[in-house]
């Protein structure tokens, strides 16, 4: 029964790995569409993103039904309510980096500003490197890893810069340029938060320390 | 019933009132960080900064409530979801206010710039839109409200409209140089705090259509149903589980 219950969890937090492999596929797609504006890549993206949602719903029920039937306590509760709180970040950044495929149809738009388009794709890259850590943090339960991640800086200055350059463009559209850029610089920005807070979730699983679930709260 | 059970009950309360006490102060920084900026008022900025420690701290102590209560307790289906629900929502709330924190340092940086009234006019609507779905957000939660929660995505439409004529606004003002680079680059990001403030409410909604119908946003059709029909089963083993613990 009690062994049952340990391959349960560990089948548990390897389905939430699996989940994080599809985001992470899908914000592959997402910088390919930001680089290229490819249509159909958008729409597998839509596609995947259905799949996400159905295992963030698969996932959740199990949590709930380990919970409920085991009354776990200590590392074990942990485990289970990180599983509730990390596919929730994970589910979020999917949908963050859907934002970005959805302006496949005006990718035209994001490039006229050549300095802007750059600093999108430095933000793209920021994004998925900072979300790959965290994912590798929680499948590797690596302390430091989640650390760095949870306490790298911002990118406000990154999004500062990005508005000086769209504000700085004297086009006709100027204004619809601006606020498609800005829609793809926010959600790459919150794809980065979101992974920080995925660092400091992956942290707190394994310190269990509550100074840690402080330290998220800024 | 038995004392355990009401006590359990009574911590259920306590996490609910303590979210809804978070919710209020979340809900009096909209206001004060738009006055903030709007009267260039540096103290007040400061003030605000400050306030954040308590909104933190109340987050914080929730958190470990609900902790406590999953360690403790046996919850059953429904109040399992009330307070993992309680866990998302503080995440949503303290983060919402860390927002207008991020308003009133946008504040300090564009001290002395004057707006002009188009541009005054835009923030005042998106605070009161913000604070608004804010609010909605909140009822919902507190009357369990399901069909309010998940309305407040579509009433979200109205926040994004006024953003967008608030950063054409922003353009013009840049044009005619009646603002420079920097400040505009500023109330550039200040709109998106109050966007992302309304984001934070549609999810808040979204969590409550969760909590009480067992269903979330990405359950389409047919899985919708099969969550119906298993809270009906749900609600029924629950009814014969407190008839059963109410019996002789």
């Amino acid at each position: 029964m009690r062994q049952q219950y340990t391959s349960e969890l560990e089948q548990l937090a390897l389905q939430v790995e699996l989940m994080g492999i599809l985001v992470d596929e899908n914000l592959e797609r997402m910088r390919t569409v930001l680089s290229k504006g490819n249509l159909s890549i958008a729409e597998e993206a839509l596609r995947v993103d259905d799949r996400i949602d159905a295992m963030n719903v698969s996932l959740m029920e199990r949590s709930y039904e380990l919970l409920r039937r085991e009354a776990p306590v200590a590392s074990d509760l942990r485990l289970i309510v990180s599983v509730l709180r990390v596919t929730a970040e994970l589910e979020r950044i999917g949908d963050l980096s859907l934002r970005i495929a959805k302006l496949a149809p005006e990718h035209e738009l994001l490039t006229r500003v050549p300095t802007a388009f750059d600093i999108l794709e430095t933000l793209a890259g920021h994004a998925v490197t900072q979300y790959r850590d965290a994912l590798r943090a929680w499948s590797t339960l690596d302390l430091a890893l989640a650390e760095r991640v949870a306490t790298e800086p911002e990118v406000a200055l990154a999004l500062r810069h990005l508005v000086e350059a769209l504000l700085s463009y004297e086009g006709p559209d100027a204004v619809v340029v601006a606020l498609r850029t800005m829609v793809a610089g926010q959600a790459l920005d919150r794809i980065a938060d979101h992974s920080a807070v995925l660092g400091a979730r992956v942290r707190y699983l394994i310190t269990g320390d509550p100074d840690h679930l402080a330290a998220e709260v800024r | 019933m038995p004392e355990q059970r009401k006590t359990f009950h009574q911590e259920l309360d306590e996490i609910r009132d303590d979210i809804v006490r978070l919710g209020a102060l979340v809900g009096e920084f909209i206001p004060r960080g738009t006055e903030v900026l709007l009267a260039n008022d540096m103290v007040g900025a400061q003030l605000l900064i400050e306030s954040d420690d308590e909104l933190d701290d109340l987050s914080l102590r929730i958190e470990e409530h609900c902790y406590h209560v999953l360690a403790l307790q046996q919850p059953m289906a429904s109040d399992l979801r009330s307070i993992v629900t309680g866990l998302w929502l503080t995440g949503e709330l303290e983060r919402s206010g860390d927002l207008m924190v991020n308003v009133a340092k946008g504040a300090r940086r564009i001290y002395g710039v004057t707006l002009d009234p188009k541009l005054r006019g835009l923030i005042e609507r998106m605070s009161e839109e913000a604070s608004r779905l804010m609010k909605l957000a909140l009822d919902a939660y507190a009357e369990r409200n399901a069909s309010l929660g998940v309305a407040i995505d579509d009433i979200d439409d109205t926040l994004d409209t006024i953003h967008g004529d608030y950063i054409e606004a922003i353009f013009e003002s840049h044009a005619t140089h009646d603002i420079g680079l920097q400040a505009s680059v500023q109330l550039a990001l200040i709109g998106r705090y109050y966007e992302r403030i309304g984001d934070h409410a549609v999810n808040i909604g979204q969590r409550v259509q969760y909590m009480v119908t067992g269903w979330l946003p990405e359950q389409t059709g047919a899985a919708r149903l099969i969550a119906r029909r298993s809270l009906a089963a749900e609600i029924g083993a629950e009814v014969s589980a407190s008839e059963a613990e109410s019996g002789p």
